[in-house]
């Protein structure tokens, strides 16, 4: 009886590879840690309001609380303001038909109810409004995330498929496309980055993605149009067109498997450039609006927090981006090792 | 004459101001402007009929270009100007090398400007339906679509060269505060007409100063007017007042103004050869170039104030630097408007008073003075701040911060709320509020401080982010849906402030676009009336209207720290004027070595 050995495909592998990469395998425990936290973030199981002000005014993080100085200790929370009955000066109130109405319906309620009570410190501390800076954190870190991969996914894509045709089709269509990424290219990344976010006004999740997605793809088609001028004169591809797959099937079908592994490691280094990108675009004020936390508007907060002593919300914001993106091109460096097929043990 | 007064600098070392504004310039037309920070460069560029005394208090008017106070005849209604001679322009290619002098026709001229309906002056109510015959030339120029200047009116006679005379239609008790403002510096009509369309880059005036080097809310550079007469420093000690909010005391206020008489007596003026003037946005970038002696002077940002303040006294590492600080409280209001013709906040039905005042009802001022400013501002809820007069401190809101009593408001107005949680129209139409600021990281701060408050509210929040520049040009289109907006006292009267709501004033100051037949008829009213208990009480009514129909809330006055570098000479903080830099020194030897 014979029986057929099936050798192992390139990504069982290139995952048996970085099984043996030990700062790999840190790192990519590290990511998935990372992503963890934002799965349950965004399902709402961790940091469902980061919104709540849970801590006195600038509250520090408690187990710094006893290296503090007296003149730094927190304000009191918020105090109400009296309710006074003012003088109308003879005129009509336009609503003072509502007003009565309101008075005969809750005749109790006089002035404001108290405020619920306020931590005077924080694990991680609080903000200028008494926030809780590890919920500002969590928060902060499914935005960046989140931002760093779909900008990423659309850069990709955007410059997988530009460098595709490019490739393949050569002659003018690739003339065309070296002359938009000549434009890009032209213009330093930030200052373009800056322009269309000036430009677009509208400030938002989906705004910074646009932004960054839509000027980040250069890279991605430098490298796949080499790869798709490399790929489209091979037997595979030539046997392809033989046998009537079009050119649409042999671009995608045939050649991009061949080469996904430059795609992936140009993703994966696109995600660390974004969540940087994007922490650079909310520290100065172009990026995420008011009502959403992002790392870099913590970091936007802090500089001026820094310079009153309070140092927890940078230091907190700052950590969080410096491990994950070290993790992150740890592993990126592990994946291209991993997926280089010329590395092949 | 200019020639050899600039070979005389030339040989002696140059001084220069280094200064910071907190927001862009608006451009350098007088009649175009305004904004505190693009009035205090003009302040230094050109030169209106009178000013503002340097050390009295209070604030008393003196001459600037005129020779001498005016004669004032007719129960205030003819006011006869007299101007200085040698007044001269500073040097531009119209002049073709010639020296202009500044003439009485040059007064006319710039007086007739502000009516000019092409010009849109948002300074324009200090003139306007005041002069005989002014105001039918400004209505044959919008049939007409232009304005003839070279018709001469019975409100505006030159008598001789030098001599003006002004009738008004009626007494005007405010008319020479109007002649102090910048804004009614004096222009040549040759210069106007030579830039027309581009006035705003080509400021020609009498004042100290000329505009050198200018890159866009980025620079400014004013270098000495070459052409400036001859002017010594001669400002006496008359402080008769205190100030009970600061607790300052007649005896040290006199005390500063002989350190200040004592530096600069019998100098001329300007002293200062160049002034450098850098648009930080940033209030921690100024404070930092402050720090490291980039600057001279800073006006200390709020939140920053617990770095340099213990109280209300300066930190003592900075006294022992030689840091010197002016405090006072700016006649000045913080007020938060709505635009009356948004078409989802606007109007005047019940269902929008209710939204509008509920609005206001949510804003915690207290706490925005707590977190944001640091203290160094206080709750004012009438629409004329302290120390101005017509300010009435026993003045009692109905717009406090009530949140509760707001959410009830809404509820029996019909504001439900929908499936996501945010309230919705009566009619079942979203329901958000846009509020507008600036890119600055304090007024961040400010739209943090909105969308909490609009969240008590589940209210959806909106935020614009302008330039400085655009938010006035919005502002003046009735674009802005609502802002927390500012006004300091041109002159120490409350009509200056009551001004802002007056329904011909839209396109011009009135940023909450508000026309109300009641308000207005009762502000003309106050307009003949002196300083009295009987205008007083108007004005009462007229805040109280503000409120009744939810136009606005009055939330905060402020306190003004302005730090300054011990090499500084002269420097005492004017309520009024919005800069007083050609009365500075500065002694370059104390100033630290590159």
């Amino acid at each position: 009886m014979t029986t057929t050995m099936r050798s192992p495909g390139l990504w069982t592998l290139a995952w048996r590879r970085l099984c043996r990469d030990r700062v790999g395998i840190v790192s990519l425990w590290v990511v998935a840690f990372y992503f963890g936290v934002v799965l349950m973030a965004l399902g709402g199981w961790l940091a469902p309001d980061w919104t709540r002000e849970v801590g006195v005014n600038y509250a520090p993080p408690t187990w710094w609380m006893g290296a503090q100085e007296s003149e730094d200790a927190p304000a009191a929370p918020t105090t109400a303001q009296a309710n006074v009955v003012a003088d109308l000066y003879g005129l009509q109130d336009p609503l003072a038909s509502e007003f009565a109405v309101m008075q005969a319906a809750y005749p109790n309620e006089v002035g404001l109810p108290p405020e619920p009570p306020r931590m005077q410190t924080l694990p991680l501390g609080g903000d200028k409004w008494g926030h809780d800076v590890l919920t500002k954190l969590i928060k902060g870190s499914q935005t960046s995330l989140l931002v760093g991969f779909v900008a990423a996914l659309v850069a990709t894509a955007l410059g997988t498929l530009f460098g595709a045709v490019a490739g393949y089709f050569g002659r003018w269509v690739d003339d065309a496309f070296n002359w938009l990424y000549g434009v890009f290219t032209a213009i330093p990344y930030l200052l373009l980055v800056f322009a269309i976010a000036a430009v677009l006004q509208q400030r938002g999740v989906v705004t910074i993605i646009l932004i960054l997605g839509l000027t980040g793809w250069t890279g991605v088609f430098r490298l796949v149009r080499a790869e798709y001028l490399k790929h489209k004169s091979r037997e595979y591809v030539l046997a392809a067109g033989a046998i009537g797959a079009s050119n649409m099937r042999r671009m995608f079908v045939h050649i991009l498997p061949n080469v996904s592994h430059v795609i992936l490691v140009q993703l994966s280094l696109n995600v660390v450039g974004f969540i940087k990108s994007e922490v650079i675009l909310s520290f100065l004020g172009f990026g995420v609006p008011v009502d959403v936390v992002s790392w870099g508007s913590m970091l936007n907060e802090a500089q001026n927090e820094l310079i009153l002593g309070k140092w927890w919300q940078l230091a907190a914001a700052g950590l969080a981006m410096a491990v994950l993106v070290t993790a992150f091109s740890m592993l990126t460096d592990a994946l291209r090792d991993a997926l280089d097929p010329k590395l092949k043990q | 004459m200019g020639c050899v007064a600039s070979l005389a600098y030339a040989a002696t070392p140059e001084k220069v101001l280094h200064l910071e504004l907190s927001a862009a310039e608006t451009g350098f037309d007088p009649v175009a402007t305004s904004d505190l920070n693009t009035a205090a460069i003009e302040q230094q560029l050109f030169e209106a009929l009178l000013t503002y005394d340097y050390l009295a208090r209070p604030v008393r008017l003196i001459p600037r270009l005129a020779a001498t106070m005016p004669v004032v005849t007719d129960q205030g209604k003819t006011w006869v100007f007299t101007l200085k001679k040698g007044a001269y322009f500073c040097p531009d290619p119209v002049f073709k090398g010639q020296l202009r002098e500044a003439t009485a026709q040059d007064v006319v001229y710039t007086i007739m400007r502000f009516m000019d309906p092409k010009n849109r002056s948002p300074y324009k109510f200090l003139v306007d339906g005041k002069i005989i015959g002014l105001d039918e030339l400004g209505d044959e120029a919008r049939k007409s679509g232009r304005f003839n200047y070279d018709a001469s009116i019975a409100g505006l006679e030159v008598l001789d060269r030098y001599t003006l005379k002004i009738r008004l239609k009626t007494t005007d008790y405010n008319f020479s505060h109007a002649m102090a403002q910048p804004m009614y510096g004096v222009v040549a009509r040759e210069v106007i007409e030579a830039y027309a369309g581009d006035t705003a880059s080509h400021p020609v005036g009498t004042g100290p100063y000329r505009l050198g080097r200018w890159i866009r809310s980025s620079l400014i550079e004013l270098e000495k007017n070459p052409n400036f007469r001859h002017e010594l420093w001669d400002f006496g000690a008359t402080h008769s007042g205190s100030d009970p909010a600061l607790g300052s005391d007649p005896k040290i206020a006199n005390s500063e103004d002989a350190r200040v008489i004592a530096q600069m007596k019998g100098k001329t003026i300007p002293q200062i050869d160049r002034i450098d003037i850098q648009v930080i946005e940033e209030s921690q970038s100024a404070w930092l170039s402050f720090g490291k002696g980039e600057l001279d002077m800073i006006g200390l940002a709020g939140q920053f104030s617990p770095m340099a303040l213990t109280g209300d006294r300066l930190k003592p590492a900075l006294v022992q630097r030689g840091i010197r600080l002016d405090r006072l409280i700016d006649p000045s209001i913080a007020y938060y408007f709505i635009n009356q013709q948004d078409p989802v906040l606007g109007g005047m039905s019940r269902e929008r008073i209710a939204l509008r005042r509920a609005i206001f009802m949510a804003q915690n001022d207290e706490e925005m003075i707590r977190v944001i400013y640091k203290g160094q501002a206080f709750r004012n809820a009438y629409p004329i701040p302290d120390g101005v007069e017509g300010s009435d401190p026993n003045y009692r809101s109905v717009l406090n911060y009530n949140p509760r009593e707001a959410n009830h408001l809404l509820d029996q107005m019909g504001y439900a709320k929908g499936p996501d949680g945010y309230r919705r129209l009566p009619d079942g139409k979203p329901l958000s509020v846009r509020y507008t600021t600036s890119l600055s990281s304090q007024d961040r701060e400010l739209d943090e401080m909105m969308k909490k408050s609009l969240d008590r509210l589940s209210i959806h929040f909106e935020s614009e982010k302008l330039k400085f520049p655009e938010i006035i040009k919005a502002e003046r289109q009735c674009r802005v849906q609502m802002r927390l907006s500012g006004w300091i006292a041109d002159y120490p009267d409350g009509d200056n402030f009551m001004q802002l709501w007056y329904g011909p004033h839209i396109h011009e100051n009135n940023g909450s676009c508000y026309q109300d037949p009641v308000w207005d008829r009762l502000y003309e009213k106050t307009l003949t009336m002196p300083a009295s208990l009987q205008r007083d009480k108007i004005y009462r009514q007229l805040a109280r209207l503000l409120e009744l129909n939810g136009v606005t809330k009055v939330s905060t006055s402020h306190i003004r720290n302005v730090l300054s570098q011990p090499w500084l000479l002269g420097y005492k903080a004017h309520p009024i004027l919005p800069s007083v830099w050609s009365y500075l020194d500065i002694d370059d030897t104390q100033r630290p070595k590159p």
